[in-house]
């Protein structure tokens, strides 16, 4: 029910205000008590906002398409995205499952479980080049450059260029976001990687070895190899998914820890497997990513409305994730809460404890192809961060705190900077 | 080797409901209604199966499912 002066309607406008970049959560709330299916006829869109409905849209797959253009339609494939043709572009196709089993194997199971040790050591490496300042600022300092250098190195990508990765990386990040000259400067960036990686691409094409870059140059569909420039849009891709949003996870646990629950962080420091509850609850309290999108293959009656067949929808599995018909307290963040699955995610969503599983990867079909490998990352570099750092403590009290350049464009959550202190060793 | 000696099988003590064959590999595993996995096509035959069969056994995050060839 509607409280006192809260208005029932909402302004599709207030979508692309700053307010909704930086706290869209009082608008998912709204959304969900007033708007469960809730018709944006100024972005000409449908919104769903609760757990169960963005849930059940990621498991029908069928009817909820990841596919914004028909495979056998007139789009020439890559043409406008920045990675090229992608696995992102091509939906439920043969194709699209094609190019994401040649991958999706190498982050998960046993062939992730060999890579550890791996990446343990470049996280190791990196804190090394910061353990005796006394300060660091993370993103620039280690999240920006710890995961680009485990999905280089995942590649089969020489060690002493991983710099270079570093700086075509940040690059490339920057310009997806933001447009303008940050585009220009990614798009340059981008054009220099590929010509870097073309005569790598070719030796391994004619003499594969068993790295993953290997794998991608050979791998065949009905006796078909990718095309160069196929292959360099899959590595750009993984570049970016496999780097930025880790890169993004690790400054959001660090950045809950020192803000919003400095208070559990002592808790945490003393027990390092806690790390992996932060990561669970960060999560659902606010992922790195807040929205899907989806095309509706046939009309989806709903809450009252029917959406119509080809209908464009946003899933914000960032609301659902604060839905309070599904978790108690939604709005506080707590690594021991009780309605949610606190261990390893499942692409299911579906737990022999019987308890509903975060949004932050998606569901089904599309479920992040990395989730594994993430939380991997993400829960070693803290532990080893914490460890290192002693009497570690935010270096300024007030903090502007987590934003995203705009969530629509799939604007990734983070803050921008994130300062912090530690005694000098 | 024969068609039938080549065996997919899931051990349900061990199966998580992680959902990686089913969803990776719809030609030889279908979902339940609980999430949890069922076998398709028990005996790999084509090298597309094989291909998949190795694949599903060796990503199944749990150790689930075993591939005898």
């Amino acid at each position: 029910m509607a409280a006192d002066g809260e208005t029932m309607e909402l302004d599709p406008r207030e979508f692309d205000s700053v307010t909704f970049q930086k706290d869209p959560f009082p608008i998912y709330r709204r959304l969900r008590d007033y708007h469960p299916a809730f018709h944006d006829r100024f972005h000409n869109r449908w919104i769903l906002t609760r757990y169960a409905d963005v849930d059940a849209a990621f498991q029908d797959n069928q009817s909820f398409d990841r596919a914004i253009y028909d495979p056998d339609g007139d789009y020439d494939f890559g043409s406008r995205h920045i990675f090229g043709p992608n696995i992102l572009e091509y939906g439920n196709s043969p194709q699209h499952r094609w190019l994401r089993n040649i991958v999706a194997g190498q982050f998960v199971g046993e062939r992730l479980n060999v890579f550890l040790p791996i990446i343990d050591k470049i996280a190791l490496e990196v804190i090394s080049t910061f353990e005796k300042d006394g300060e660091l600022e993370l993103i620039r300092h280690f999240s920006s450059q710890f995961p680009i250098r485990v999905i280089s190195n995942m590649l089969g990508l020489p060690r002493e260029d991983e710099e270079m990765f570093v700086r075509w990386y940040q690059a490339l990040i920057a310009g997806l976001g933001f447009g303008g000259e940050h585009l220009a400067r990614g798009i340059a960036a981008r054009n220099e990687m590929w010509e870097y990686l073309e005569p790598l691409i070719e030796i391994r094409r004619q003499n594969p070895g068993d790295d993953l870059l290997s794998r991608i140059a050979v791998a065949e569909l009905e006796g078909k190899r990718m095309d160069i420039i196929e292959i360099k849009g899959f590595v750009a891709l993984l570049l970016a998914a496999g780097g930025d949003t880790t890169d993004k996870a690790i400054a959001n646990m660090w950045y809950h820890m020192l803000y919003t629950r400095p208070d559990v962080l002592p808790e945490v420091i003393a027990d390092p497997e806690l790390w992996s509850n932060v990561f669970t609850e960060m999560m659902r309290y606010d992922a790195v990513v807040h929205a899907q999108f989806r095309r509706t293959t046939r009309e989806i009656p709903l809450h009252g409305e029917v959406i119509p067949k080809g209908a464009s929808v946003i899933l914000y599995l960032g609301g659902g994730n604060r839905d309070e018909r599904t978790f108690k307290d939604p709005d506080v963040f707590d690594i021991h809460r009780d309605d949610l699955h606190m261990g390893r995610e499942n692409r299911s969503g579906r737990y022999k404890d019987g308890k509903p599983g975060h949004l932050g990867f998606g569901m089904g079909p599309h479920f992040c192809m990395g989730y594994a490998m993430a939380r991997q990352e993400a829960v070693i570099a803290c532990a080893h961060l914490a460890k290192a750092m002693k009497n570690v403590r935010p270096k300024f009290a007030t903090h502007p705190g987590i934003t995203s350049p705009s969530i629509d464009s799939g604007g990734f959550r983070s803050p921008n900077e994130l300062w912090i202190e530690f005694d000098r060793a | 080797m024969t068609e039938t000696t080549r065996t997919l099988k899931v051990d349900f003590k061990k199966c998580i409901k992680a959902g990686e064959c089913y969803y990776n590999h719809p030609d030889l595993f279908k979902a339940t209604e609980s999430y949890y996995p069922t076998i398709v096509v028990s005996h790999p035959s084509t090298a597309t199966e094989i291909r998949e069969a190795r694949e599903a056994a060796e990503v199944c995050p749990s150790g689930a499912i075993t591939f005898e060839e």
